[in-house]
């Protein structure tokens, strides 16, 4: 059933029919041809009770909230002031890059909204600057990524609901990773800079009195991540209402600036509906399937797998990770999590692995899916915002920061206290 | 005639996706009411039962917004190193896909409402909601998308057959994932 489940989906996906259509067609030959009883009967029920959900919810507000912010120019204020801030160290602007992403991603839980939006703010900057086009724009797409591991993540929210783990946990578990990795992606800058200067602009100090002024800019979105996160742990707010709150600060921070206005709230309004149908439709595949593949045994048959492949539990996780490798270069995000969770999880939770660990071990893994070619979203994201250059410009200059999710890879499973210790230390 | 369709289409669900959207902010102050009622010692109540409704209707309703503006996530591996008659090719079949399993999904969720509305079935919540007063605009939904998805497919056929196939895959083409997001 595996093997015939896998060639499926591979197949199907390559064909171009629609990643959440192929989940349900999967689901139905999984009930065709290998369960006892018809489970087609249980479709209605499926697609009711998946969609009926109080919990996610949380992703069309968190959508709203990045579209709302994004299309209110207060990311260009973000990009700015962090400018003062760390354009000190080498490689300059570069810093910013990976900065204003990473402030971002925490905002708004999408990984191609925050590179696109960094992307159009920096790209001018770049060239009155000087800099090396490639690190430059590797930079904004490999930051991007961090979108979907710093909570506020819809990838998460995704993720804990299929695999019944608790979002909140999932949350507190990204944070330590995501931050590390935005520091990681620094370093390696530094690094790169420190041996060829060429690539990293000319670095600039600013007078204090003008880093200053710049933090009165950040103090909006520094303010809209403590209560969305704030809210969640003093149980005051559950992710969705933490979410409905965020909506309405954006909204404040957005008038503050005087940016409300009809035609921008259209706007965020039709993103939000097409962004949220388009994952939806693809929880509500990977939910059915889930369904069917449970009911028809998938269980046993992973156990029989397991025992038979005589795998220790560490050698199941190498294979996964070069699993998430390599189909990374073909399919990412949110496709590659949903259509993977079904079979990958169970295997690893059978092997006595903690799911909110390999959650985020997972999200760092798509990350690396978002900026590695051919199929690398963050990748197109930031060179379409660009408009000139070569692709091939971007792909370069993101490898160090793939080398850098790779590094994270291997001290999450060297050390998974990592991403355990907040949530064990504050979720009791 | 066909390009007339798809324009009508696209007007009417664009107004679809706004009052979606609307529906779903208008759920978001809802939420925050409840949450401010709640600091204050008071409670709205049944506010998750009401977000998880309105969740499911927003869903079903904005599929066939989506579908237009090309967000369902396809793979263009295969698709993307094609010429121009395999490409429409690629996207009428995933259109057929998506179309023949779109309607079954409707078919199987009418069961779901035709048994609240036989046994006049109510939430096993503290606001007893009549279920069919929910499910009734949910699976509404889900047949609008059938319905736009087989209309689509025909429009987009006679235009491949018209050899117009600029706008065949402005229809139904796929942008990648990139695009699917902005």
């Amino acid at each position: 059933m595996i093997t015939a489940i896998t060639i499926g989906l591979l197949g199907f996906l390559a064909l171009s029919i629609p990643v959440g259509i192929v989940l349900f067609l999967l689901g139905f030959g999984v009930d065709a041809f290998y369960s006892p009883f018809p489970l087609i009967r249980g479709l209605g029920n499926q697609v009711w009770s998946t969609s009926n959900n109080a919990t996610l919810i949380a992703i069309p507000f968190f959508v709203l909230l990045g579209e709302i912010l994004v299309r209110s120019g207060i990311a260009a204020r973000t990009y700015e002031a962090l400018d003062r801030w760390v354009s000190w160290l080498p490689g300059g602007l570069v810093h910013a890059n990976i900065a204003t992403a990473t402030m971002f991603s925490a905002t708004s839980g999408s990984s191609v909204a925050t590179a696109a939006t960094v992307a159009t703010v920096a790209m001018p900057q770049a060239e009155k600057l000087g800099y090396d086009p490639k690190l430059f724009s590797g930079a904004i797409a490999a930051g991007g990524t961090l979108g979907i591991m710093i909570p506020p993540s819809i990838n998460l929210i995704v993720y804990g609901f299929l695999t019944q783990t608790s979002i909140p946990q999932l949350f507190l578990a990204g944070l330590v990773p995501g931050i590390a990795l935005a520091l990681g992606f620094m370093a390696i800058t530094v690094v790169i800079c420190l041996l060829r200067p060429g690539l990293g602009g000319t670095s600039r100090l600013f007078p204090l009195g003008s880093m200053l002024r710049a933090l009165l800019q950040l103090i909006p979105i520094i303010l809209l991540f403590t209560i969305i996160i704030g809210s969640i742990y003093n149980g005051w707010a559950t992710p969705t209402e933490a979410a409905a709150v965020g909506v309405a600060c954006a909204l404040l921070i957005a008038a503050l600036f005087g940016s409300v206005t009809f035609s921008m709230i259209t706007d965020s309004i039709l993103g939000t509906v097409k962004i949220t149908s388009m994952i939806m439709l693809v929880v509500i595949g990977a939910s059915f399937l889930n369904f069917t593949l449970a009911s028809a045994g998938l269980g046993r048959e992973l156990e029989t797998l397991l025992t038979g492949l005589g795998l220790s539990p560490f050698g199941t996780i190498l294979v996964v990770v070069l699993i998430y490798i390599v189909l990374g270069f073909f399919i990412e995000t949110l496709s590659l999590m949903v259509v993977t969770i079904p079979i990958i999880v169970p295997l690893v939770v059978a092997q006595g692995f903690d799911p909110i660990w390999f959650g985020i071990l997972m999200i760092v893994l798509i990350e690396m899916a978002l900026i590695t070619p051919p199929v690398g979203l963050n990748l197109y994201v930031v060179q379409g915002a660009r408009k000139t250059g070569k692709m091939s410009e971007v792909m370069l200059g993101a490898i160090p920061y793939a080398v850098a999710m790779l590094i994270m890879v291997a001290l999450l499973i060297a050390f998974p206290q990592i991403a355990l210790y907040l949530p064990s230390a504050l979720g009791g | 005639m066909e390009e007339i369709v798809l324009g009508k289409l696209r007007r009417w669900n664009r107004w679809i996706a706004v009052l979606t959207g609307v529906v779903l902010m208008l759920c978001a102050a809802v939420v925050l009411l409840d949450i401010i009622l709640r600091r204050m010692g008071s409670s709205l109540g049944g506010t998750d039962e009401i977000s998880g409704y309105v969740m499911a209707i927003a869903t079903s309703w904005g599929m066939a917004y989506t579908l237009l503006e090309l967000g369902h996530v396809r793979i263009d591996i295969l698709r993307g190193r094609s010429d121009r008659l395999a490409r429409s090719l690629f996207d009428l079949f995933a259109l057929i896909v998506l179309a023949g399993t779109v309607t079954t999904i409707a078919v199987k969720c009418w069961p779901v409402l035709s048994r609240s509305l036989q046994n006049g079935s109510r939430a096993n919540t503290p606001l007893e909601t009549p279920l069919a007063l929910v499910q009734a605009p949910w699976f509404a939904g889900w047949v609008w998308f059938a319905i736009v998805a087989w209309a689509t497919l025909f429009a987009a056929l006679v235009l491949v057959l018209k050899g117009k196939f600029e706008k065949s895959e402005n229809a139904i083409g796929c942008f990648g994932e990139e695009k699917a997001v902005e």
